[in-house]
């Protein structure tokens, strides 16, 4: 199996659109700009006091979510954690609807009995994953599985950060579905810190791709800064997924931004980290290769933006004002009937 | 029902199997998954043969990783399977706590969506099996919300509540008396109907003490209601059957007939499922009481191994009869 380490950096290449779907290029930006601005306003939401708990953000991240969730099919089964927005925006949920799971409103996915991350929406194809991570890991094998004992040509995908990669459950579920040959493809979000532990405390590997060859399925490093790179990567373990050779496993290499989450100033991290990284911004990167390419020009780049914005707007004024659950339903649906 | 007999060669084990075989004939979305559950047949032989009538794809064995194949359960009952989970002994659960808190338990209270899951473990003492193969695991699950558990103390409600957990749209701790397996007989096949979630029962009538148990000591409940029946004791039986959800009236309504309650099981007595039948009974029938009520369960010990040791830890069919005859007739 071969595993490397190598940067694949297609949005270097000469031409790197040359032959690729326009309408899907810029749905990808279209995604990717939208994820920000949710979050942006998230965190004006935030900082005002609109939200109950700690706001879990992906800034840097966009790029693996939507360069991931955009080389899949909508019936593929996706099990995002707290840094992919943009992989459920992808899904077509409602920005209103993850602002609202937020605030524990009525209307979040889960009706308020969950909060802050936790908006997945099966009807999407999308696992609503809990606190403990990657306990997601093993739950996309099972759906994989699924797909495999009902000869269904469809795939499931799995997301973690660089932290998850030290617990039992990436490991367990990796390696059976390196066992049974899933159709899985496992993302790891190298964002060089799991809360305040930077990566050397948290494996002795150099990079994370190299824990593929253990389980003896493929491995890549991606640069997560690049959504084709991270695109192309994904459609080639997608492939491999669908002609039933099994899992892979791609490191998308990025940086957390923000804190944990909110309330977390990060002071523990270096600002010469952060002030590489500020150059680096993967939406800003892709907008760079759209327009030097001519899928889109200045103008077009400012609507996306705008209306990117406005939408976000529009989803705070819907979230805000939508009602909180009932009390009286608390004891509603412990069990399923 | 009978235990031992020469003549009856049915075992607790064999309804299980049998109901097992039968719910996957009928229903094709059921698989098993678990440690040797396929060629090998099972640590103690409750699939075997299923390899050879249902094929890999039903029979899945798992790598050794327990919290890794109850995940996978949970993202194929999500997917639209009905996945059975075998433990090798229950006392290997603890490895796939967080994957059936987490994932399973809590998934349809936030969601909506259905969690399908049977957990099967092999679950308690008396087979010299010492500390970490011996254990009662039900007052850990029993504390969440989400979960269902069940501990059959006869063939035929093994049978019976094996196939209302496969078919039951929840996650479900079916939790087997592996001491009861080859013990427990019956003189031919049980009835393979399926008995609801929730249902207690009582297996022996009685009118002046009501003892409240479930699982293997079932069986030892019984042997010692007979045993003071020949002293003049009526005592009654109730089989608890299902732990969650817990059938109140029936435990109930037996209490308020007898006024005395005797509470016994395998597990530790501190923090076991017997305290939550006690508070219950003191505050359903406080009134109704003429005996506080007593509880009996193992020391609050790890179950050793060595013979004296563990008799000396695990409840004793003596010193049931003791306490049922002091509480019967003080």
């Amino acid at each position: 199996m071969a595993t490397t380490r190598a940067k694949q950096k297609a949005g270097s290449k000469a031409d790197p659109v040359e032959g690729r779907d326009k309408g899907l290029l810029l749905r990808m930006f279209e995604t990717m700009v939208l994820m920000r601005a949710v979050e942006d306003r998230m965190v004006s939401m935030y900082r005002a006091g609109d939200l109950l708990g700690s706001l879990y953000t992906g800034h840097w991240h966009e790029a693996v979510a939507v360069g991931t969730a955009s080389a899949l099919r909508q019936n593929d089964f996706l099990a995002p954690l707290h840094r992919d927005l943009g992989a459920h925006l992808w899904r077509g949920m409602d920005p209103a609807q993850i602002m609202a799971s937020f605030m524990g409103k009525a209307t979040s996915p889960t009706g308020g009995r969950d909060g802050t991350l936790h908006y997945g929406r099966l009807d999407l194809n999308v696992y609503n994953p809990p606190s403990h991570i990657p306990d997601n890991y093993p739950v996309a094998t099972g759906a994989a599985f699924a797909f495999a004992y009902r000869s269904e040509d469809r795939v499931a995908l799995a997301y973690c950060g660089d932290g998850s990669t030290s617990e039992g459950n990436f490991h367990e579920a990796v390696n059976i579905a390196a066992v049974m040959k899933l159709a899985c493809i496992f993302i790891v979000e190298n964002n060089q810190y799991a809360y305040s532990t930077p990566l050397r405390l948290q494996s002795a590997t150099e990079g994370l791709a190299v824990k593929a060859q253990a389980y003896g399925i493929p491995g890549v490093s991606v640069d997560g800064a690049d959504v084709l790179a991270v695109h192309d990567a994904t459609v080639q373990a997608v492939a491999r997924a669908r002609a039933g050779e099994g899992p892979s496993l791609i490191e998308c290499v990025t940086m957390r931004m923000h804190g944990h989450a909110e309330h977390d100033p990060a002071d523990y991290v270096p600002r010469e980290l952060i002030e590489e990284w500020q150059k680096r911004d993967p939406v800003a990167l892709f907008e760079n290769v759209l327009l030097e390419h001519g899928v889109i020009d200045a103008e077009t780049a400012t609507k996306i933006r705008e209306a990117a914005r406005q939408k976000a707007i529009d989803a705070r004024k819907k979230a805000l004002a939508d009602p909180l659950p009932d009390a009286a339903t608390v004891e509603q649906g412990v069990y399923a009937d | 029902m009978q235990t031992d007999s020469g003549q009856a060669t049915y075992t607790y084990l064999d309804a299980i199997s049998a109901a097992l075989m039968s719910e996957m004939e009928a229903d094709p979305d059921i698989f098993i998954i678990g440690e040797d559950v396929g060629q090998f047949g099972g640590a103690f032989k409750v699939t075997k043969g299923f390899l050879e009538k249902f094929g890999p794809r039903r029979l899945v064995d798992a790598p050794m990783a327990e919290s890794g194949f109850t995940g996978l359960a949970a993202g194929a009952a999500l997917a639209g399977l009905r996945p059975v989970v075998e433990y090798q002994f229950a006392d290997f659960i603890s490895a796939a706590f967080d994957q059936i808190i987490n994932v399973l338990a809590r998934h349809h209270y936030r969601t909506g969506n259905p969690m399908p899951v049977t957990l099967r473990a092999p679950f308690g003492a008396r087979l010299r099996a010492g500390p970490t193969h011996s254990q009662s695991v039900e007052s850990y699950f029993a504390h969440v919300p989400g979960l269902k558990i069940v501990a059959p103390g006869t063939a035929e409600d093994a049978a019976g509540l094996l196939i209302s957990s496969i078919r039951d749209n929840n996650p479900v701790l079916f939790l087997e008396s592996k001491y009861l397996y080859r013990r427990l007989r019956a003189p031919e096949p049980v009835p393979r109907d399926p008995i609801p979630l929730g249902t207690a029962k009582v297996v022996r009538e009685g009118s002046q003490v009501s003892i409240i148990t479930y699982g293997a000591y079932v069986t030892d409940c019984l042997a010692v209601a007979g045993e003071l029946a020949a002293e003049g004791i009526s005592a009654e039986v109730v089989d608890v059957r299902t732990l969650v959800p817990l059938d109140v009236e029936t435990i109930m309504a037996s209490v308020k007939k007898t006024s005395r309650a005797v509470v016994v099981h395998e597990a530790a007595r501190r923090m076991g499922y017997g305290a939550e039948i006690a508070a219950v009974i003191a505050e359903e029938c406080f009134w109704h009481l003429d005996q506080p009520v007593a509880r009996i369960g193992a020391r609050n010990t790890p179950t050793p191994t060595s013979p004296p040791l563990e008799d000396a830890v695990v409840p004793q069919p003596a010193q049931i009869a003791e306490t049922v005859r002091r509480v019967a007739t003080g």
